[in-house]
């Protein structure tokens, strides 16, 4: 019984419980769980089972594998005769739906001789052994779904909390990821966001989730068309999901089937919600887990939202780059980070040479081309953990951590030359640059005032070229 | 008369604060509180006395546990806190990942150097 979670119950209550009742009615008691296993001992000693294996235990291999077959077989009671020739009387626990083990009533004495209205006592005596540990069992099994349902109600008002407190995306992949394997012990959680044409996997725990985060599953998959093509989750088996990337290396208990809830809102799908739980599910499960899903496509569609707008908002939309309050909420942080580790910090300030006149003679459109061309070459010229932003107009500010005036140099270079050599539509395109590194007690405006009048140098001293700002 | 002393408690306790601790690290207090509770749930099935652990966003007390033992020293506390103990690092396994977890085990171990920890359910 151990098996089955929900009938999780202290071996030893039960066996004081079991013993008592044995006692009183005058019947052997012994309790196998669903797979034949034995849960508990033989209440009484049986006479026979005495000589064969000293009582309490069944260590006889011939007793385990007749209970084992006889109990596959059976359907919901039957009278067997085990190999020693005792008549006994077993029944299947629990309900239809609920399946919980198996009860196997034995007389305390082994009669050889045994007359029919002495077998119907005793049939009748089982059967009343029967009622009762069936009731105690099943009123165990209610308690403990109770614990479950509670657990799930309590984890269903947090995520609900969440649409009013939570609004940071990660958070709530993690609160909706984390309560999913608390409460159902889940093997696997996964939540996968949709992005246009495709489900991206943000956030999988459990064993073997690792390889499934960041893959991409096209909705015109034919899974992701069964999962989408309803409100109610998909029952898979990891096989069938193997196909999708990233489940070639995920393994999960043996037959286990995997969830797979659609995330829907008023908008649309927001994405999916897979787990493997071990617990078998009920009607009031299945629909706890549909609320759960359901909170969880809201709560999810607004951090996705919120994201979204906030990097919209920090964002140049004709060069994808960091807009001016973005750069400075940046330089805001690498600063502070400068001064903490005392590692170098660069700026450069990089603007078109006569953009002005370039729009005027050749249009807004082909000035917009010339942008973003200069944020391409930009782009490439630096690395990744260098930040590039569009300050204004034709301007640019590069941000290079952990690099000094030589370093920046050598980076203006790389632009400015990439720029002046560049094909751009109409004629040739140069920048004048300014580079600034920051000093102690600097600050955001100190910095960037200091890379713009170099720059402003640099635009003084015959454009297409680069100046240092010296303390 | 129990073995298990009120020493004895107060170490366990210290445990679970420490456990506590390492978990709201990686997971939040309000994850770490969702599975102190289902675990109590869990272990509750066959010790009841565990619910007598308090635990909220400041911590974990058994305070009221070794109130309990006082009246009935019979209390299989021993016991009742490995199933807590092992029950509980087998999810937080699956939630942080068995090196995260290992490191935890390997620090409380060191602390802690008479409670074997495992991560395997019983």
């Amino acid at each position: 019984m151990p098996t089955n979670l929900l009938l999780s119950v202290s071996v030893k209550y039960w066996q004081e419980f079991q013993d008592t009742l044995a006692k009183v009615m005058d019947a052997n008691i012994y309790i196998f769980d669903i797979n034949g296993g034995s849960f508990s001992r033989f209440s009484l000693p049986v006479e026979l089972c005495q000589e064969v294996n000293k009582g309490r235990e069944l260590r006889n291999e011939k007793c385990i594998s007749f209970y084992k077959s006889a109990l596959a077989s059976l359907e919901d009671k039957d009278i067997v005769t085990c190999p020693y020739g005792i008549k006994l009387c077993a029944y299947r626990l629990g309900s239809y739906a609920q399946k919980i083990g198996f009860l196997v009533v034995a007389p305390t004495r082994l009669r050889t001789q045994v007359g029919l209205e002495e077998e119907n006592t005793f049939v009748s005596k089982a059967n009343s052994i029967y009622q009762t540990i069936n009731e105690v069992l099943k009123a165990i099994l209610e308690k403990n779904l109770l614990g479950l349902r509670r657990l799930e109600l309590n984890s269903i008002y947090e995520i609900s909390r969440l649409m009013t407190s939570i609004v940071e995306l990660d958070k709530v992949l993690d609160l909706i990821t984390n309560s999913l394997i608390i409460i159902y012990k889940a093997e696997l959680c996964v939540v996968g966001l949709r992005e246009g044409d495709k489900i991206k996997v943000a956030q999988a725990k459990g064993e073997h989730a690792q390889p499934l985060i960041g893959r991409e599953w096209p909705l015109v998959h034919p899974l992701m068309e069964q999962v989408f093509s309803k409100v109610e989750p998909s029952f898979l088996s990891l096989e069938e999901l193997r196909p999708l990337p990233g489940f070639a290396g995920v393994e999960v208990t043996p037959g286990a089937e995997i969830l797979i809830y659609p995330l829907w809102t008023a908008l649309g799908a927001v994405g999916l919600l897979g787990i493997v739980a071990p617990v078998s599910m009920d009607d009031n499960g299945d629909k706890n887990l549909q609320i759960y899903a359901n909170f969880a496509a809201v709560a999810l569609s607004n951090a996705t939202l919120i994201r979204r707008l906030e990097r919209e908002a920090e964002t140049d939309v004709l060069t994808g780059f960091f807009n001016k309050r973005a750069l400075r909420n940046i330089l805001a942080n690498e600063l502070e980070r400068t001064v903490r580790y005392g590692t170098p910090l660069s700026v450069i300030f990089l603007d078109i040479d006569d953009f002005k006149a370039y729009n005027d003679a050749f249009g807004h459109l082909s000035g917009d081309v010339v942008l973003e061309k200069t944020a391409e070459i930009i782009r490439n010229s630096i690395r990744t953990v260098d930040i590039a932003g569009r300050y204004g107009g034709e301007e640019f500010v590069i941000i290079l951590p952990g690099t000094n005036k030589e370093g920046a140099v050598r980076v203006a270079e790389r632009i400015r030359k990439s720029i002046e050599t560049f094909p751009f539509p109409h004629r040739r395109i140069t920048a004048s640059i300014g580079i600034a590194s920051a000093q102690k007690d600097d600050s955001i405006d100190l910095l960037l005032a200091r890379a713009d009048q170099a720059c402003y140098r640099a635009k003084k001293e015959g454009k297409n070229r680069f100046c240092l700002n010296l303390p | 008369m129990s073995e298990i002393t009120e020493k004895e408690i107060e170490r366990y306790e210290n445990l679970l604060r420490e456990m506590w601790t390492a978990s709201a690290k990686y997971l939040g207090i309000l994850s770490v509180n969702l599975l102190v509770e289902r675990v109590v749930w869990e272990v509750s099935l066959e010790y009841q006395e565990i619910e007598l652990l308090q635990y909220d966003q400041d911590g974990i007390s058994c305070a009221r546990i070794a109130a309990r033992l006082k009246e009935n020293p019979e209390l299989p506390v021993g016991d009742m806190f490995m199933k807590f103990i092992t029950r509980y690092v087998a999810i937080l396994a699956r939630l942080i990942g068995r090196e995260r977890t290992e490191e935890i085990k390997k620090r409380l171990n060191e602390e802690f150097a008479s409670i074997p920890f495992d991560s395997r359910e019983e």
